[in-house]
């Protein structure tokens, strides 16, 4: 008798469950698709007000947070595969807007760029002003081999994650002695070597970059031509959000696995402290290294992809302020928390594009957000989890 | 043959002496707070257009804006007011991440740079674009049977004096020495009834006067007072810093001087070396802290249980 009535209950939580997954995907995707599809600033501004308003509720109830994520991880197979669904029909969503597809594509880099510096900032707090170089150096290594050598784009781009992954060896070897600010200046010292070099050499086309990166192709299907799925037509520029999309996916799958593996906890020890992990047994040299090594790989990715669907590139797109955007992203999104920092790329991304009214002020609005950031909310949108186990 | 390489060692001294006052800032707030504070470069760079700024309004005031009394006025304004402006980023911001992580405070620094850099753009009239600066001094010394321009000079002369005011300050008066005991132990300094506050916007004031100095030297070397000066001169005194040991300020100026060195050698012995001067200087950056991991005269950090 009483086994029935638990399972019944439980039963009719697991439906509550699932329509809480539900309806939060779909109140996320809804929010999203009007912001990319608004142009009225003021609206762009109720919607953060929103966005803030909801952020603070559930930081006044602690329950409905609390709910919201015991549904998630309760259903956790719906809520991927809701997920995927949501992410794959939402091009149809856009109504034929190219600008926002595009928007949508260089936020899910942005994504990327951000996953990749949370193994190092947000897993194991080391900092590292370099991304925006690795993902320059994966950009450059694939429009290069592409314009040289004619390497078609799935040959370039784990060709380029290679190249990206071998320059973040290198420049993981300082972190094995180096230490804080000592290191962060030499992640910038890396940064401004690498931009300066493809400004002034000769085969990196110098300050006018590299032009004419071909268009990628699968099994005959230009990615610059319409993809038609089901009879409905989408613009070209769906081809690079599938593909953006899937780059997300598969960092966000290597994220987890990698938090929840012996190397997510080494960093995680290291970040809580150095010398207590060392005493361990954690080989702290290399799991600095293989921060740096990781970050960069992922970022050749995102540089390989980016260089292929703008088809141009030029040492301005990989300078020292990029490094320091993604840096924000993950710092405003929530540090070692893989939800925030995706939603920290796609928020700072877009918002510079929005408030496209007050474009003049865009860099000053930007540096503004960073500091009222860091003063008001230090620990991110979405502040990171304790690690849960046996549940 | 010879006149150019004395002409080199003269305009290596010459910016390493301007660099080293922008670096001296750097290592001093890092010796005291423990932080990075990586927007000092765009203060003392603020110092050009506040001196233009005060030169029109002075002028304006007296009547007469060609007198060198009168630029010498504004030249004073414009390093108390960037000192005052040191001293209001703190209150206003950098005071709230005394407790916070260290990178914390680095990025959002990094921010208050851009921040600055904007500011500049938007406010100063036609900030955009670069406005020129004069020549403080002009004219040649004959020394022996080379000629050494007076401007050289000056900076050289006023940097040592600064130099030596700055450690006069720090180990003659009290100021000085309540600023090694916060920079020691602030909670020490608090029992002994120093507020560590006050010390801090001190140290805020003097090192953003002295980096002001270095930002007017800088552009007046160059000409001209551009908004994006700072990046690349904000770069350098930090790495200069870094590379002599946070902190250190013997430290500061031979990292200067290296720094200012290999740029000047770059320039004059490489073809092209003008593009590539901040490869080769970032470059020794990365060697000098791969081989001394806490720069050249850098406290060596040792861990203990």
């Amino acid at each position: 008798m009483t086994d029935s009535l638990a399972m019944r209950r439980s039963a009719s939580a697991r439906v509550g469950d699932a329509l809480t997954v539900v309806a939060v995907e779909l109140v996320g995707a809804l929010y999203l698709r009007q912001f990319l599809l608004t142009d009225d600033w003021r609206l762009v501004i109720a919607l953060l007000a929103a966005f803030a308003g909801a952020l603070v509720l559930m930081e006044r109830q602690p329950a409905l947070e609390a709910r919201i994520e015991g549904a998630f991880a309760a259903q956790s197979r719906l809520a991927m595969l809701l997920g995927i669904a949501i992410v794959l029909a939402f091009p149809f969503a856009l109504e034929g807007n190219t600008y926002a597809l595009h928007l949508c594509v260089i936020s899910m880099l942005y994504a990327v760029l951000a996953l990749a510096l949370n193994f190092q900032l947000g897993s194991a707090n080391i900092p590292n002003f370099a991304t925006g170089a690795s993902y320059g150096i994966g950009a450059y290594a694939s429009a290069l081999l592409a314009l040289n050598f004619g390497v078609s784009f799935w040959l370039a781009l784990p060709a380029a994650a290679i190249v990206a992954t071998v320059f973040g060896f290198l420049l993981g070897i300082p972190s094995m002695r180096t230490r804080d600010s000592y290191l962060a200046l030499v992640t910038i010292a890396f940064g401004v070597v690498v931009n300066q070099l493809l400004n002034n050499l000769d085969f990196t086309g110098g300050p006018n970059g590299l032009v004419g990166i071909p268009v990628p192709e699968l099994f005959g299907h230009s990615f610059a031509s319409p993809l038609v799925i089901f009879g409905a037509e989408l613009p070209p520029q769906a081809n690079f959000y599938y593909l953006s999309a899937l780059l997300v996916l598969v960092s966000i799958l290597f994220a987890e696995r990698l938090h929840d593996s012996r190397v997510g906890l080494a960093w995680n020890a290291l970040r809580a402290d150095e010398l207590a992990a060392r005493c361990q047994g954690i080989n702290v040299t290399w799991y600095k290294v293989l921060a740096f090594a990781v970050d960069a790989f992922l970022a050749g990715f995102a540089g390989t992809i980016y260089a292929f669907y703008v088809g141009f590139i030029s040492p301005d797109n990989f300078t020292f302020l990029v490094s320091v955007t993604i840096m924000t992203m993950v710092i405003a999104g929530g540090m070692d928390n893989i939800l925030g920092v995706i939603v920290g790329a796609f928020l700072l991304t877009l918002l510079p594009e929005k408030l496209r009214a007050f474009s003049d002020y865009r860099i000053l609005f930007f540096g503004v957000t960073v500091i009222a950031f860091l003063m008001i909310r230090p620990q991110g949108l979405f502040p990171q989890r304790l690690r849960r186990y046996g549940d | 043959m010879d006149d150019i390489v004395f002409q080199q060692i003269v305009n290596w001294i010459t910016l390493g002496s301007i660099y080293a006052l922008i670096a001296l800032g750097f290592s001093l707030l890092f010796g005291v707070l423990n932080i990075i504070h990586f927007s000092h470069g765009d203060v003392s760079l603020l110092a050009p257009f506040l001196a233009l700024a005060a030169v029109s309004a002075v002028g304006s005031a007296l009547g007469d804006a060609a007198s060198p009394a009168v630029f010498l006025l504004a030249l004073a304004i414009a390093i108390g007011l960037t000192g005052v402006i040191g001293v209001l980023l703190d209150i206003v911001v950098i005071q709230r991440f005394r407790k916070a992580p260290a990178m914390m405070a680095l990025v959002a620094t990094v921010a208050l740079g851009i921040v600055l850099r904007e500011l500049i753009r938007h406010l100063f009239p036609n900030g955009s674009n670069p406005h020129a600066f004069p020549r403080l001094v002009s004219g040649d010394i004959a020394l022996g049977r080379f000629n050494v321009p007076v401007f050289s000079l000056m900076v050289v002369a006023v940097s040592i004096a600064c130099v030596c005011a700055l450690f006069l300050m720090l180990n003659g008066t009290r100021l000085g020495l309540h600023i090694k005991a916060v920079s020691q132990d602030r909670d020490a300094a608090r029992l002994m009834a120093i507020d560590p506050g006050r010390i801090f916007r001190a140290t805020f004031f003097v090192a953003s006067a002295i980096g002001a100095v270095g930002g007017l030297f800088f552009s007046s070397y160059a000409g001209m007072a551009r908004f994006d000066f700072s990046v690349d001169v904000g770069l350098i005194g930090f790495s200069a810093a870094v590379v002599g040991g946070l902190g250190s300020m013997p430290g500061a100026i031979i990292g200067s001087l290296l720094i200012a060195g290999l740029d000047t050698l770059v320039q004059a012995v490489v073809p092209n070396g003008a593009s590539y001067r901040l490869v080769f200087v970032f470059l020794l950056v990365i060697a000098v802290l791969v081989f001394r991991p806490s720069g050249l005269m850098g406290r060596t950090l040792v861990e203990k249980v």
